[in-house]
């Protein structure tokens, strides 16, 4: 048998016709060397040239090859090459059949997932191997499968598989011939060097493409006879059913097993020592299913030589890795209902009369069957649980596939005696680790049950805890890549769309709505922005924690766009992949929250004047309008000052119209958003009722004695968007400050009034006015205590926090911040202005009030008979019984009691003497209250 | 419906403060000096319908009414830029022109004479405001028609609005120079006791002060009616600026002036300013860069007397104190720091105040014109109710004693109506003022609520009458 491969001998022929210098070995090593290291390709035709000038077909075959030098790898120029020159028919069919084998090779290579996987590693030196697949790639449209969608990458596959399969079956059939092509492959393989790309390549020479598979196979099918036709075809319901396709394989089954065994030829049947129920192939896994009627009689192994043995062992175990079960290797049947580990392991039993060497080495290698079959079992399992789960196994099937080519090649080389369980071992041992590997994190997966995020999430762990075996890790990250896909597709739909398209229920976010937001009862806006959508913590996978709240509100924001009525326009589509190496995904999640972010703050700031508004209600509800404020309360007074249930809210939405239409508020754009509002309740019951959480909070309870201005607030609407700043909560807390800056200010005019009414006195001799002045003196203290006390709310709190409010805003970057800011705003104001307290302090100042309103009233009624009295006794200088009686008219309409006992004047004087003690205690007391809160707190401002 | 507030412009000085008073609100509200809203104003955040109204669309007119008995001052506004902002029928020129001939009662007859036509005008302006609040009075109290026709106006509008309020600004005069007008003491006396009984608030611009502010703090040796009137414009429009461009608090005249006068007697009111700059300054230096002036700068500035606006005197026995104090702020200021300010103030105890009540300085922050250009990053106004007020009154008592005394220049009064049976009007006048120095004085002390006053002459009227309220004098 000739020692050399046909290229070679094409190559040494040529050579020896041109007498030139080369050997084909050095041409070999030109056309095979790595692209840095090769000759230009213009030098490498000139080699050819040079050796094939004296063929009369040269002209030809010489452009041909330019042609293909040009667009494609060398050694597949230099394969043609040979094929134009070579005598030998079997190298006919070569390119051919080498573009068959470069798209079946080319899956791993290309798919990144599989970049680490056995056949790339191995292949990795080869630059055969190499540059067939990326020939291929040129090539064939079969190999789109690396950028393909999923699903035409899985046709692929299937297309790839079932070449696969006949070139096995070939291979199988070709058991029992000889041909010159093989042997000369025995030599190449023999080529201790380099291994791999020759076994790769080799024994594939003798294998016809599909395409010439009718004939072919009609040929082999003759000489095989029906027995091959049904291996084949059971061979072929193995590797498909074990891959997971939905081939139903029922008629094919059948047929198969009995096929089986009688594949095993002269190898007698051992009967495993437990059957497989049949009911557990469920998944149309062999499992190493006990199949049953192929008694077959057993060989002695133990008398047969060791080479014998070894082809024995072999062929056993590589059906042992695919999982069929054989005679001399049999699984320890575990128990079927075993829990945990026990499921996705098996272990072999070896037939004992095998030699020690063969077992030892078979032994190694048979972990390799066991977490294959474990992986496969859990694939199986796990099928359909999810788009993470369904993704994984997936990648899991190229995995699977890529490993059932690799035993394709060592069968073939076991059918032309070249296979020894060395060989087998030294091919499977990187294959092993990664299986083992593989294996690991998905027991893991399958053990707790996890699916979804979490499986993300746990393969994440897994790549962290390989840090340091880089080509572990980056097999489980191409793993996890490929898992992540559809949940990282869900992500981008959210965070450029706002949409969640979540059959599986894995999606981190997690839509409640329930009602369109037309049909949203009054206070659902509050709760919108914050409970339509939520994170499920359960949901995120742990490279996506960090950013979740930013996914959370990318999304939210784009939905809060979409209705305002806009158009969602994404700035360019994002390519989201999980990458843990290079982090893009983050930079991709930011840059998609920040548009959102910038997107709706532009929308509500820009185009619905957030700003606008919120200065319109600061105007409004916290009077920062004070002409506004005097002008209405001018308009309102005799309304308001009525019994709660006698006032007319059309009344004072009237009279709230003039005023904005007349005072200087007439020029801002939001004046008709302002309403009148008279609720159920004063402002203590209301702040009370919230201290004690009370439930009726909402519901009304009878109007004690409420005048119409303790009830009446003003209240703001908004329409969609700028409601979700401006909702139910914030308008409430406007309105409790509002209702007591309200008072104060009421409390301010009456005194203003009395103050005014008072200055006739000045028309009084100098000796009446002292009379009055204790009262003066008195009104001036209220007047003094509550222009502070709105000075303090008004200038020291609201403005200044305000101003903090509108800084910040100037830098906000998106709209929870906005809500954020005003509600820090508005609770700061709240608690300054003593409206938080518990210790009731807006109690106390509501009594303040109150007394000094007494007071106002008590002026006011005595006013009209000392100012009688005055005038008159200015006039007529009239007796001192007729001042005495004009006063006591109104102590006596006040208290009667009184009138009996006391001088008339003095009961003047006492009574102003009454208040002054009643508002200094008040005050006092209200002091202290403060310096009390003050030092309890001592963080807060003083 | 805003609080609209009639301007009334008396006499000579009343005439041209006005004038000063009315240019400058035209200026700081943009409007033109022919009334038409100039186009940069159109969206601004200010009241001008507080003191104008608008005739059309974007035609302010003042709600000024110009009264003079002689033609000299009004016809020079008439012939000014200005003369189209007014509305011709709110300028009254007494029909023979002869003026009051610097006499009270020569003016307060006259008056009493024109009232009809005077009051027909402020009765339309004031139904041509919807809510009207109150009037402003300038006016001089050493002249003739200022004083006089003034007092009697005042008295008027007392009686026909009582609802109203009415505030003077009104000029004291130079105590420094030897006057022209040598009844000047009886004008004031007769004019004082007006400003006490009918007006709610005086604020008093004393001449005195002013002529030493613009001396000493402007450095103009022989400082000129409008450079003098040029301070007072800015007070009379800086003490409006929180009615002109209004915010939280002190919106209306009376919310600014009702928590300064404790009591309906004590409602003279002092002024300060700080920084002062004349207008030779900002002309000369326009080159300057804007002053970096605090809060706290300004407020002690306040307190120091020789920014006040009122000449008192040394206070000798140093017992006059505060009676109550509002500082309208305009400028860049945060609102902390006034906080800082104030209670700084405190701790020092720059302010005196007054024993027998709560006080304090209460601080209006003010926005300013966006139109005026200032070049002063914060300045004040200080409104205060100082006891030490009452050394102006005593002055004028012991000027008016003095001439009194001799019965001097007392033939002009007798031939008008109001003096014709006697002179019980100039006495009861010192008795009003006497009663309001002790007032004052009163105030300093914390016995203040139980003081009474005491009669600088006998009179028949027991102590016990005085107690119950009895009649005056």
């Amino acid at each position: 048998m000739s020692k050399t491969d046909p290229v070679r001998q094409v190559l040494a022929n040529l050579i020896e016709e041109t007498q030139s210098s080369f050997t084909p070995d050095s041409i070999l090593r030109e056309f095979r060397a790595t692209n840095e290291r090769r000759l230009p390709s213009h030098e490498l035709l000139q080699v050819l040239v040079t050796i094939s000038r004296k063929r009369p077909e040269f002209k030809e075959v010489t452009a041909e090859i330019t042609e293909i030098l040009k667009t494609k790898d060398p050694m597949y120029a230099l394969l043609v090459f040979a094929e134009r020159y070579s005598d030998d028919e079997s190298l006919k069919a070569l390119p051919r059949s080498l573009q068959a084998m470069a798209s079946v090779s080319s899956l791993p290579s290309q798919t990144s997932l599989s970049s680490n996987s056995p056949l790339k590693a191995k292949s990795s030196t080869s630059s055969i191997s190499a540059s067939a697949s990326t020939t291929s790639i040129a090539t064939t449209s079969t190999t789109a499968s690396s950028a393909a969608g999923a699903d035409s990458a899985r046709t692929q596959a299937d297309s790839a598989r079932s070449q696969a399969d006949s070139a096995r079956s070939h291979a199988d059939s070709a058991r029992s011939q000889a041909d010159s092509a093989r042997s000369k492959a025995d030599s190449a393989r023999s080529h201790v060097l380099e291994p791999r790309k020759v076994v790769f390549g080799k024994p594939r020479h003798s294998q016809p493409h599909q395409g010439q598979k009718p004939q072919a196979k009609e040929e082999r099918d003759r000489e095989r006879g029906d027995l091959s036709v049904i291996k084949e075809r059971v061979l072929n319901a193995v590797s498909n059913s074990s891959l997971n396709s939905f081939r139903s394989l029922g008629g094919d089954l059948h047929g198969g097993k009995s096929a089986t065994s009688l594949r095993s030829g002269g190898v007698p049947y051992i009967p495993p020592p437990v059957g497989m129920p049949d009911e557990y192939r469920t998944n149309n896994l062999w499992d190493y299913c006990n199949v049953e009627g192929g008694k077959m009689p057993q060989p002695e192994i133990g008398a047969l030589p060791l080479a014998s043995q070894q082809r024995v062992v072999l062929t056993e175990l590589l059906y042992c890795l695919t999982g069929v079960r054989g005679n001399f290797i049999s699984p320890i049947t575990s128990d079927s209902e075993g829990e945990g580990l026990v499921r996705f392991e098996t272990s072999f039993t070896i037939h004992s009369q095998l030699d020690r060497s063969l077992v030892e080495l078979v032994q190694d290698i048979l972990p390799l069957a066991s977490h294959f079959m474990g992986i496969q079992k859990i694939i199986t399992e796990t099928d359909n649980q999810g788009q993470v789960i369904n993704s994984l196994n997936e990648a899991l099937q190229h995995l699977t596939h890529d490993f059932y080519l690799l035993l394709i090649q060592a069968e073939q080389e076991l059918q032309l005696q070249q296979l020894t369980v060395q060989k087998l071992l030294y091919y499977l041992q990187p294959t092993l680790w990664v299986m083992e590997e593989i294996w690991t994190s998905l027991v893991d997966v399958q053990l707790t049950e996890l699916r979804g995020a979490a499986v993300l999430s746990h393969l994440h762990a897994r790549i962290k805890r390989l840090e340091g075996d880089r080509a572990a890790q980056h097999l489980i990250i191409g793993l996890t890549r490929k898992a992540a896909e559809p949940y990282m597709q869900m992500l981008q739909l959210w965070i450029q769309k706002g949409v969640i398209v979540d059959r599986g229920q894995e999606f981190l976010v997690e839509d409640n709505e329930v009602i369109h937001r037309d049909e949203l009862p009054e206070h659902y806006s509050d709760d919108y922005w914050e409970k339509r959508y939520t994170v499920r913590r359960d949901r995120i996978p742990t490279f996506l924690e960090k950013y979740s709240d930013k996914i959370l509100r990318t999304g939210k924001y784009l939905n809060v766009i979409r209705q305002c009525g806009k158009r969602v326009m994404p700035t360019q589509q994002m390519e989201l992949e999980f990458d843990p190496s290079s982090e893009r995904h983050v930079t991709v999640i930011n840059d998609a929250y920040y548009f959102a972010a910038r997107m709706l703050l532009d929308v509500l700031l820009t185009e619905n004047d957030l700003m606008g508004h919120l200065q319109s209600v600061k105007r409004y509800l916290l009077l920062n309008q004070g002409d506004f404020t005097m002008q209405f309360m001018d308009a309102c007074e005799d309304e308001l000052a009525k019994n709660v249930d006698l006032v007319l809210p059309m009344t004072l939405e009237n009279l709230l119209g003039l005023t904005l239409r007349l005072s200087s508020a007439r020029n801002d754009p939001y004046k008709d958003d302002l309403h009148c509002e008279l609720l159920t309740y004063d402002l203590v019951t209301q702040m009370s009722k919230i201290m004690n959480q009370k439930e009726e909070y909402w519901q009304s309870q009878d109007r004690l004695d409420l005048s119409g201005l303790e009830c009446f607030a003003f209240t703001y609407e908004v329409k969609w968007p700028v409601s979700l700043v401006l909702n139910h909560i914030a308008i409430s807390k406007y309105q409790m400050l509002f209702r007591q800056l309200f008072y104060c200010k009421h409390v301010e005019r009456q005194l203003c009034k009395i103050w005014k009414e008072n200055s006739i006195a000045k028309k009084f001799s100098p000796h009446a006015a002292e009379l009055y002045r204790s009262a003066f003196t008195l009104r001036q203290r209220m007047m003094n205590a509550i222009q502070n006390l709105e000075y303090y709310m008004m200038i020291e709190i609201i403005e200044p926090n305000w101003h903090i409010f509108i800084e910040k805003m100037k830098k906000v970057e998106n709209v929870d911040n906005v809500l954020r800011l005003h509600q820090d705003f508005l609770d700061s104001c709240l608690k300054n202005c003593m409206l938080t307290e518990s210790s009731h302090l807006n109690r106390a100042i509501f009594k303040l009030c109150k007394i000094c309103l007494k007071f106002c009233e008590f002026i006011q009624r005595s006013q009209r008979f000392f100012l009688d009295a005055e005038l008159k006794s200015m006039v007529c200088d009239s007796s001192d019984d007729s001042t005495d009686s004009s006063e006591s008219e109104p102590e006596s309409s006040h208290r009667p009691q009184l009138e009996s006992t006391l001088d008339p004047t003095d009961t003047f004087s006492e009574r102003v003497k009454r208040f002054d003690l009643e508002f200094t205690g008040l005050l006092i007391s209200f002091l202290k209250q403060i310096n009390n809160m003050a030092k309890k707190n001592t963080a807060d401002r003083s | 419906m805003p609080s609209e507030i009639i301007t009334l412009q008396l006499g000579q000085c009343g005439n041209q403060i006005g004038f000063e008073f009315w240019k400058r609100l035209c200026l700081e509200h943009g409007i033109s000096p022919s009334g038409v809203l100039e186009d940069f104003a159109t969206d601004g955040m200010d009241r001008k319908d507080v003191f104008f109204y608008q005739a059309d669309d974007d035609h302010y007119i003042p709600r000024a009414v110009l009264l003079d008995l002689e033609p000299r001052v009004i016809n020079t506004i008439m012939g000014s830029a200005y003369s189209k902002l007014y509305n011709p029928e709110n300028v009254y020129l007494s029909k023979h022109g002869g003026g009051a001939g610097n006499n009270w009662a020569s003016g307060y007859s006259q008056g009493d004479k024109l009232q009809e036509e005077v009051f027909d005008i402020i009765d339309r302006e004031a139904d041509g405001s919807d809510s009207l609040e109150g009037f402003i009075l300038c006016h001089s109290i050493a002249g003739g028609t200022g004083s006089g026709m003034g007092s009697f106006i005042m008295e008027r509008l007392a009686d026909r609005y009582p609802k109203k309020l009415i505030q003077t600004f009104s000029v004291f005069p130079n105590q420094d120079e030897i006057s022209d007008v040598v009844v000047q003491p009886y004008n004031s006396m007769l004019t004082l006791r007006r400003l006490t009984s009918a007006a709610d608030s005086v604020v008093v611009l004393d001449n005195t002060a002013l002529n030493r502010i613009a001396c000493d703090r402007l450095h103009i040796q022989n400082p000129s009616f409008s450079q003098i009137n040029n301070l007072v414009s800015t007070i009379m429009s800086v003490s409006t600026t929180t009615l002109r461009y209004p915010s939280y608090m002190n919106n209306n005249l009376i919310g600014l002036m009702a928590p300064l006068i404790p009591t309906p007697q004590l409602h003279f009111l002092m002024t300060g300013y700080t920084p002062l700059t004349s207008d030779s300054d900002v002309n000369s230096q326009q080159t300057v860069n804007v002053r970096k002036t605090t809060v706290l700068d300004v407020m002690r500035r306040l307190l120091q007397p020789k920014n006040m606006m009122v000449s008192t005197g040394p206070d000798k026995t140093n017992h006059h104190c505060y009676i109550s104090i509002l500082n309208i702020i305009q400028g860049e200021v945060d609102p902390t720091q006034v906080h800082k300010s104030l209670q700084r103030i405190r701790d020092r105890k720059m302010a005196q105040f007054i024993p027998w009540g709560p006080t304090s300085i209460q601080v209006a922050l003010s926005r300013s014109s966006p139109y005026v250009q200032s070049n002063h990053r914060v300045s004040g106004l200080m409104l205060a109710n100082h006891t030490s007020i009452c050394s102006l009154f005593e002055r004028a008592l012991n000027q008016y004693d003095k001439l009194r005394k001799r019965g001097a220049f007392l033939d002009q009064f007798r031939r008008e109506d109001i003096f014709k049976d006697d002179l019980t009007e100039l006495d009861e006048s010192r008795e009003t003022v006497d009663c309001l120095v002790q007032e004052y004085e009163a105030a300093t002390r914390p016995e203040y609520l139980q003081f009474s006053v005491k009669r600088a002459s006998g009179d028949s009227k027991t102590d016990e009458a005085k107690a119950l309220a009895g009649g005056g004098v």
